[in-house]
């Protein structure tokens, strides 16, 4: 990337120069500063603030920052407060397993069907299919709320019309994850479309072509020429959609508040509670705000190590 | 691949073979994709005829919703119920600033990566590309600690601050800057034009759809902020459309008033719907460029 920065440049240093190359030194800085304040201070700064607050206990009964040592984290991983902490993260990781696979499946479905070569995809069809991605997780939470109510709700109104007592979606043990799990695909679900069809109009059509001279059926052409050619959109999508599925928040608060008991609190929610909710326990949610990004940095690493063999390029 | 390349080639529309008659397996899939956007969009459907619907006709039975009498109870109750008013002109006041920020901040800092070549050039790019993987979790325990020492907490400052810039801005907006021709900038230069006025005259025209989608992008990314206005803000009329909505939630669940909360609901979404229908073209755009950079 930033290699390719350097050769596009020499064209114009060899044309026409009326300055020295080293040129706009101390200008180029001007225009850089703002961004780089705001992000020195309100993104890099609070990792530092953040570790230093993950060290220290705020005293009882004062203001007074104590510092602890690792003493949260070994709470958090096997002391005090592991059992709660493990459950997040199992809350976490199911939550993700629900999310990514069938979020992706269901978009790459989509993006398929939407690549079927008829003559004009209308508006209309892109409107009412892409709709979700503007949507925002309180509104997608309240919608959905609205449909698992228990009384009079959509869904359970549907079930009773085919003779079927619908269960109380939100506060029963057994669906309060999955309730919350279909909300956030549904939010996720234009934006994976909108990528997964930019792919497929990337492959280019002679693949197709060739596949189809041999006498591929339409599966056949599915599985091997459109699949592993948009492995590389395959291969983002899931790196995306398992970031965004460890960091659910909206949503949650929305629905279920972590509940019932902690069936759908995941570690955001947990940071959340600890950070903000009755006593601030700073320390102690910034001691999980860390373990949780190493968490995503640790599964986002893994993935690259993974597909690394398995993504074809064109 | 330049980022004019990558829109031309991403942009999701009908296929390049257009065939000149209609196939005539075309009518199926016409269905098939009209049922399909139906279901998925049917949840915000749902919610907008709730809206409409009178409570006591709601409370009877959901599938009211789909036959008049329609009215504006629902909205009326919402609006006079909450603040809505105070808390849409918080949003757009949020969101305006945020947005017009990142736009311009990120024309500056792409020009610079783009246009200029100085010392620490490619280190500078990586820090800003890198905070893109900060998750944000990890910075706004410390960003409440600090917005809140400044007592910047409940205002208008605290909400927008600390999402001036964009590093999604600035790398999108420099892959489109180094794709425009280098003999347009040593014409410039020919001419005298200065930096400035070659960024804001020539590069900025030229760049017209590529900041279009950043302005859409960083609109809705605003508009829809949740977990930030939820911290820093607690007087109710700081609160941004969004927790306003989770507040009257909350409040009126209990007297489950569905008609008003849906019309809430509506209201918040609204002007990202809005937007959606005027630009959806640059908005699928960015997000298709934003995949294939990844």
């Amino acid at each position: 990337m930033t290699d390719v920065a350097v050769s596009e440049r020499t064209p114009s240093r060899a044309g026409v120069r009326l300055r020295s190359p080293r040129r706009g030194g101390a200008k180029a800085w001007l225009y850089l500063a703002p961004t780089l304040l705001i992000l020195g201070v309100f993104v890099y700064y609070p990792i530092w603030r953040s570790l230093w607050l993950s060290l220290h206990r705020v005293a009882p009964f004062g203001s007074a920052k104590i510092f602890v040592g690792l003493d949260q984290y070994r709470d958090l991983l096997w002391g005090v407060r592991s059992a709660e902490f493990w459950d997040n993260v199992q809350v976490s990781l199911w939550f993700m397993v629900g999310t990514v696979p069938v979020g992706i499946a269901l978009a790459v479905g989509i993006a398929l069907l939407l690549s079927y070569p008829i003559k004009r995809l209308s508006w209309a069809h892109r409107m009412l299919i892409f709709v979700p991605v503007v949507i925002s997780s309180a509104v997608a939470g309240v919608i959905w709320k609205w449909l698992y109510n228990p009384v009079v709700g959509h869904f359970n109104t549907w079930l009773e019309f085919v003779g079927v007592d619908g269960p109380n979606w939100l506060t029963s043990r057994t669906w309060a994850l999955v309730s919350v799990t279909v909300a956030v695909v549904w939010r996720q679900l234009g934006f994976n479309v909108i990528i997964a069809l930019a792919g497929l109009q990337q492959i280019d059509d002679m693949y197709f072509e060739a596949a189809k001279v041999d006498g591929a059926t339409v599966w056949q052409r599915i599985r091997h020429v459109t699949l592993p050619m948009l492995s590389p959109t395959l291969f983002f999508l899931v790196v995306i959609n398992v970031i965004i599925s460890l960091q659910a928040f909206g949503e949650i608060d929305i629905l279920t508040q972590g509940g019932p008991g902690q069936a759908t609190e995941n570690l955001v929610y947990s940071v959340f509670v600890d950070g903000f909710v009755g006593t601030r326990f700073q320390g102690l949610a910034s001691a999980q705000a860390f373990l949780l990004a190493i968490m995503i940095i640790v599964v986002s690493f893994a993935q690259f190590r993974g597909f690394r063999k398995r993504v074809h390029y064109q | 691949m330049t980022a004019v390349e990558a829109t031309r080639a991403t942009t999701v529309e009908a296929p390049r073979e257009a065939p000149v008659a209609r196939q005539p397996a075309d009518l199926p899939v016409h269905i098939i994709l009209f049922a399909l956007g139906l279901v998925i969009s049917l949840p915000i459907i749902i919610a907008i005829f709730t809206s409409f619907t009178p409570l006591s006709r709601l409370l009877a039975d959901s599938n009211n919703i789909w036959s008049p009498p329609w009215g504006l109870q629902g909205y009326v109750r919402a609006w006079t119920a909450t603040p809505f008013g105070r808390y849409m002109v918080n949003s757009f006041v949020q969101t305006g600033v945020i947005t017009i920020a990142q736009v311009l901040l990120s024309i500056l800092a792409a020009y610079a990566f783009a246009m200029f070549s100085f010392r620490g050039r490619n280190l500078m790019f990586g820090v800003v590309l890198g905070s893109l993987m900060v998750p944000f979790e990890l910075t706004f325990i410390p960003n409440f600690v600090l917005i809140s020492d400044l007592g910047w907490a409940n205002t208008y400052q605290g909400l927008t601050i600390p999402f001036l810039a964009s590093a999604f801005g600035v790398f999108l907006l420099r892959q489109f800057f180094m794709s425009l021709p280098k003999d347009l900038h040593d014409a410039a230069k020919i001419d005298g034009a200065s930096d400035w006025y070659y960024l804001w005259r020539v590069v900025v025209p030229l760049s017209k759809g590529a900041i279009a989608a950043l302005t859409i992008f960083s609109f809705l990314g605003a508009w829809n902020q949740y977990l930030w206005p939820l911290v820093i803000t607690n007087e109710e009329s700081m609160r941004t459309a969004q927790i306003g909505l989770r507040f009257f939630l909350a409040n009126q669940e209990r007297a489950t008033d569905w008609s008003a909360i849906t019309a809430g609901a509506t209201i918040v979404m609204l002007p990202t719907l809005l937007v959606f229908l005027v630009a959806q073209k640059q908005l699928v755009k960015g997000i298709a460029m934003s995949g294939l950079k990844g």
